[in-house]
């Protein structure tokens, strides 16, 4: 079992990205298939940045179980999803001008999440959102 | 691919400063029993702790020009970054004389293979889109991607070097000479583990690779100097220059180090879908900027437009087949399970909770993260972290004077 957990602060765009870089660092040091590491690296970003954009912060939280399944969850504090289904479906996008003139919020984040993930999960009220994503990431 | 690294280590030269360590950007370097270990395969030849070292403890050696004596016929192939070192087209031609003068038969220059080679590779990514491929002429480049970026392996363009391509032209070329000598002027460390000597990699069709700054010297001395006329290719002299490359919407051109890693990470989280090639030069302005090189490569930059005003030469007609490579990338497989990998993990994060986390080298790890992976592996131990050490002086100095 390995678990992990890293701090994602309200509009930190400056520190944007890194701790999906530190996660695809710590999971290829576990020699996960490069094609399932993939899918995280993209996952993972997309959500980050998302957690970084529309909420007030919160907590990544990294899982690898022994049999290699890899689960990430991103629980933020914040106003939450209105529309999960609206959300979901491509180019639909709520995000600010200041996001969007430094190339974030098109629209694609939660669409392009569900499509990579094994496993895909939301839960969300007015107090904040939690997203579960799952990977199975065992060789052999 | 080569895994054999150019870097040399001379103990009596070094102070043990640690700068190198430092520098690596795949923490290939390591202190052990007070003299430097480069791993081997890690190295990516990039040439950064060469640099670094203030005490010549490190250097990357070529051929010597004695190596030309044990063959019948040589051929000295001489790529555009070196020749954009001349200010015009009479000086490079003295300058491809005075090589052939230290004992070539013949002088190639590179120029038309390099422009090909440029112009299959961004031909290649126009016809192949959404793949953000990466151009392969740089060494550096394969390797780092090999070491740090494996989800990118598949990305790079399976064209071959422009030497190798032009060494196997000139050994079919010359294929009724006997014993025929390829030696390659090389402007930067890497390109030097690409070819079969000094370091011994037997897969390539270049024989020797020659160091330019070992030259230079000699070229100096050379009293009478004879010329040889040249032409060259315009696109290839562009195609070690990012800013002479001519910039499409859907190209990527970039240089330096910090860059280029950022780039291969936002490779990875697949946000550079809008570009069809990236071309990443890891060397301020790209090859002219090689460590090899004399010249500075913003006087160098300028060069490029003067040498190719006048007459040109067209890009090489080699056989498309001739120019891709079927060098077939290995994956480092360990042979561990993931559960020994996962048990290994945990103990490292372990003791890396222990040591101070100022990433000072003073261990001779780079990180404490590399210094945790030591202690797990047995190699050493919390005593040998000199931060830990102090603290345990200090609380003991202090206890005696209680």
């Amino acid at each position: 079992m390995l678990h992990k957990e890293y701090l994602i602060v309200k509009d930190d765009y400056a520190h944007a990205g890194e701790v999906s870089s530190a996660i695809k660092q710590t999971l290829s040091q576990l020699s996960i298939p490069t094609t399932v590491l993939r899918r995280i690296a993209v996952a993972c970003y997309e959500a980050e940045i998302n957690m970084i954009i529309h909420s007030d912060g919160g907590v990544i939280t990294l899982d690898v179980s022994d049999e290699g399944k890899v689960e990430l969850s991103f629980k933020d504090v914040g106003p939450g999803i209105p529309d999960v289904d609206k959300a979901c479906s491509p180019g639909y996008s709520t995000a600010s001008e200041e996001a969007r003139s430094l190339g974030f919020g098109a629209g694609m984040g939660l669409p392009n999440i569900k499509r990579v993930s094994d496993h895909f999960s939301i839960d969300t009220s007015s107090k904040g959102t939690t997203l579960t994503v799952a990977f199975e990431a065992q060789h052999e | 691919m080569s895994k054999k690294t150019v870097v040399c280590y001379t103990l009596s030269s070094c102070v043990k400063c640690l700068k190198c360590v430092q520098a690596c950007p795949t923490s290939a370097l390591r202190m052990e029993n007070d003299r430097i270990h480069v791993h081997q395969e890690k190295c990516i030849n990039c040439g950064r702790c060469i640099k670094a070292c203030h005490s010549k403890g490190l250097l990357a050696q070529g051929s010597t020009l004695e190596d030309i004596s044990s063959y019948d016929y040589t051929v000295c192939m001489v790529p555009s970054s070196i020749i954009s070192d001349c200010a015009s087209l009479e000086e490079a031609g003295e300058l491809l004389g005075s090589i052939k003068q230290m004992g070539f038969d013949e002088v190639v220059d590179l120029s038309d293979i390099e422009g090909q080679v440029l112009e299959e590779t961004q031909m290649f990514a126009d016809q192949q889109k959404g793949m953000s491929w990466v151009a392969s002429f740089c060494p550096v480049i394969r390797r780092f991607i090999e070491i740090n970026y494996p989800m990118l392996l598949e990305h790079i363009v399976p064209i071959q070097y422009p030497h190798e391509i032009a060494a196997k032209q000139i050994r079919t070329r010359l294929k009724n000479k006997r014993n025929v000598g390829i030696f390659h002027c090389c402007e930067c460390e890497s390109k030097l583990a690409l070819a079969k000597f000094p370091y011994g990699n037997p897969t390539y069709e270049t024989d020797h690779a020659l160091a330019m700054v070992d030259l230079f010297p000699k070229i100096q001395h050379l009293s009478k100097k004879e010329s040889i006329p040249v032409c060259l290719c315009r696109e290839g002299l562009q195609a070690c220059n990012p800013s002479h490359i001519v910039q499409k919407e859907n190209y990527l051109i970039a240089d330096g180090f910090d860059k280029i890693c950022n780039i291969l990470d936002l490779a990875e989280f697949d946000l550079l879908k809008g570009f069809d090639l990236l071309m990443l030069y890891p060397c301020f302005n790209g090859c002219i900027g090689g460590h090899l090189l004399w010249g500075n490569s913003y006087i160098l930059q300028n060069h490029i437009d003067a040498l190719t005003s006048q007459k040109r030469k067209p890009i090489a007609q080699v056989p498309f087949e001739e120019l891709y490579s079927n060098e077939e990338v290995e994956q480092n497989e360990s042979g561990e399970t993931f559960l020994e990998k996962m048990q290994f993990f945990t103990s490292v994060n372990d003791q890396l909770e222990q040591l101070p986390g100022y990433d000072c080298s003073a261990c001779g790890c780079q990180t404490c993260r590399i210094m945790a992976e030591e202690i797990v592996k047995g190699k050493k131990s919390l005593n040998d972290c000199k931060i830990l050490g102090r603290e345990k002086e200090k609380n003991h100095a202090t206890e005696n004077i209680d």
